[in-house]
């Protein structure tokens, strides 16, 4: 019996379409209700529903086998953990954004406050990378609103289209990771149930390949 | 304050009745094993200077429960078995002459997470072999890994043995430096593929090279395994690592334990590490229940120059592992319950007096100490499942 660990949203269900791409029947997965594990006995594979921020951790205890989340939880949560697969999509930008004004000058202002829900990324990101001390305020949402209300200097968070940041005055002023769903391992499974693991590796890895490629085409 | 006097502080807790008693029968079983395998059991210091962690940067400074002494210098709690037998070995047993044998079981504290779930003191059960440098010494100590945990009962162990030497070679011989092999390192720890494919072509490796640096993240493999990878790497260092790998899978064959073993590419440790090295992995938790490996330089670090080779079992994490496999540690109750009239004179005296030579016998035995009447005593008895209940009404004439 496999353990997946999905990200709750619209990951899941991207993560669903290519485990059925990939030869999986989920539609245990797929099940209408509000249940918060999705069995499917026949095919020996279990489904757990968890807030994305979540999935490491359920996988690096081994209460799940396998992982899907994005690339930002991972760096986030820094578990220990086997990262398999590049999915490909869930595509966006972990950046460091502010007043437009800021352009070019971030290095600039001293001390800076920085909010972001990602305080970890945020810490290592200023602090190994550009060295410097910032104070980082962590918030839980809407994190745009604070450089406009004056609680902080810039923000650090996800981009995906920029409207929110382009409508509000705001610019991305620096990228701090590039970011996409992953597959995750547990150390310990990927030994002990590695006739189960491995082949669904291989098969996801061939729909990745097939979908990439259709995407160099278009 | 004083709320905290209910609770046990986080990473801590207590160990059931039951659990307990398994725990320090399987205590034994490994002291046993240990001993009867030439290793003398030492006790180390609870409490020792950060300095012994610290000075070669072996752990991660927050990891250790760091207090002062008197004297305002900074002392930790025991963090792991294998640096303080080091110092042991190096200093206490400078001029005792090699192989040195030692083991231990002892309680481990490391600050963990706070509410990552992970405990902060656990026992572990290791042996360290010092002075020896071949691999036969590497295969005692990976036999000897094996029969712990099978004289625990863990039944279901796979044992991953990788080669810090081989990866080490393999990119000397590529001519990669420190820094990029230290993040290619990395990557394969995490079985990064992607990044080891773009790092496969920034450094404009041949396909057979890249090829080659890609089985480090995902081969597993035994005598075929080794063969393959002897075809593709050529420094000397690699190859000595290969014949390393080889000699042990031929000894481990010799005690019959090639089926628990197999070489694993991606096991390639830290700087720690000098040699082999080898983890131990059973089904039901997530993290590997024996580490183990070869740490040539870390004897020498106290003052000694000594090859070592060791491994520690993770008792506490054995037990959940065997417990969610479907152990049911029981706890042992008593087989026989005693009481007594106290208004027959004599009656306690010779209630103690059967006491006494019970547990002289071996009987699991209590003597009542609720004052119970023969009625309430065969009732508490049955309730509690105690198979045997005697109470004493009336005394034997004394001769």
């Amino acid at each position: 019996m496999l353990t997946i660990a999905l990200s709750k949203g619209r990951l899941a269900d991207q993560a669903i379409e290519l485990l059925e791409k990939a030869g999986y029947d989920c539609t245990a997965a797929k099940e209408k209700s509000r249940k918060l594990i999705l069995e499917d006995e026949k095919q020996g594979l279990r489904f757990i529903l968890a807030k994305p921020a979540d999935v490491p951790t359920y996988v690096e205890y081994g209460a799940a086998d396998i992982g899907v989340v994005g690339k930002d939880t991972l760096l986030e949560e820094g578990r220990q953990l086997y990262e398999v697969i590049d999915l490909g999509f869930g595509k966006c930008r972990m950046c460091v954004c502010g007043p437009k004004e800021l352009k070019g000058k971030l290095d600039t202002i001293p001390n800076k406050r920085v909010s972001t829900k990602y305080p970890n990324i945020t810490r290592a990101y200023f602090e190994d990378y550009k060295r410097e001390s910032v104070e980082i305020i962590k918030l839980h949402g809407s994190i745009e609103l604070a450089p406009l209300i004056g609680l902080s200097d810039v923000i650090v968070d996800i981009v995906e289209t920029g409207r929110t940041l382009f409508e509000n005055g705001l610019d991305i002023l620096d990228t701090v990771a590039e970011i996409s769903a992953r597959v995750v391992v547990n150390k310990v499974s990927m030994k002990m149930k590695a006739s189960e693991i491995k082949p669904m590796i291989e098969a996801l890895k061939k729909q990745v390949d097939i979908m990439n490629n259709e995407k160099k085409e278009a | 304050m004083g709320n905290n006097r209910f609770y046990t502080p986080d990473g801590f807790s207590d160990v059931l009745p039951g659990i307990c008693e398994f725990k320090r029968e399987a205590e034994a079983k490994l002291r046993d094993l240990f001993s009867l395998n030439g290793y003398s059991e030492i006790e180390t210091p609870g409490i020792e200077y950060t300095d012994i962690y610290m000075d070669k940067e072996y752990v991660d400074p927050q990891g250790l429960y760091k207090l002062c002494d008197q004297k305002g210098r900074l002392i930790c709690i025991r963090y792991d078995g294998t640096i303080p037998a080091s110092r042991f070995a190096a200093t206490i047993y400078k001029d005792e002459e090699p192989p040195l044998r030692l083991c231990y079981i002892e309680n481990m504290y490391r600050y963990n997470e706070v509410g990552g779930g992970k405990q902060s003191e656990f026992t572990q059960a290791g042996v360290e072999l010092m002075g020896s440098a071949g691999s036969p010494a590497d295969a005692e100590v990976i036999a000897l890994a094996i029969e712990s945990a099978l004289e625990i009962g863990v039944k279901d162990l796979q044992i991953s043995i990788g080669q810090t030497k081989l990866f080490e070679g393999f990119m000397k011989g590529l001519n990669i430096d420190k820094e990029t092999s230290d993040k290619i390192r990395n990557a394969i720890d995490q079985k990064d593929v992607v990044m080891l494919e773009k790092t496969a072509s920034d450094l404009g490796l041949s396909d057979e090279d890249k090829e080659t640096l890609l089985m480090f993240s995902e081969s597993q493999g035994t005598y075929e395994l080794i063969e393959d990878m002897r075809n593709r790497i050529s420094n000397e260092t690699a190859v000595a690592a290969l014949d390393n790998l080889k000699e042990i899978l031929d000894i481990l064959d010799d005690y019959g334990y090639l089926k628990y073993v197999s070489i694993d590419l991606g096991l390639i440790g830290s700087d720690y590490y000098t040699g082999m090295l080898f983890k131990g992995f059973t089904y039901e938790v997530g993290f590997p229940i024996i580490a183990g490996g070869r740490y040539d330089n870390v004897v020498g670090a106290f003052g000694r120059d000594m090859e070592a080779v060791g491994f520690c079992l993770g008792l506490s994490l054995a037990i959940i592992a065997l417990i969610r496999q479907g152990m049911d540690p029981q706890v042992s109750k008593p087989e026989v319950i005693i009481g007594y009239d106290i208004a027959i004179e004599g009656a306690r005296k010779a209630a103690i007096a059967m006491k006494q030579q019970m547990v002289a016998e071996g009987t699991r035995v209590v003597l009542d100490t609720q004052g119970y009447t023969q009625e309430a005593l065969e009732k508490y008895a049955d309730d509690n499942g105690i198979e045997t209940c005697i109470y004493i009404n009336e005394t034997k004439e004394e001769a």
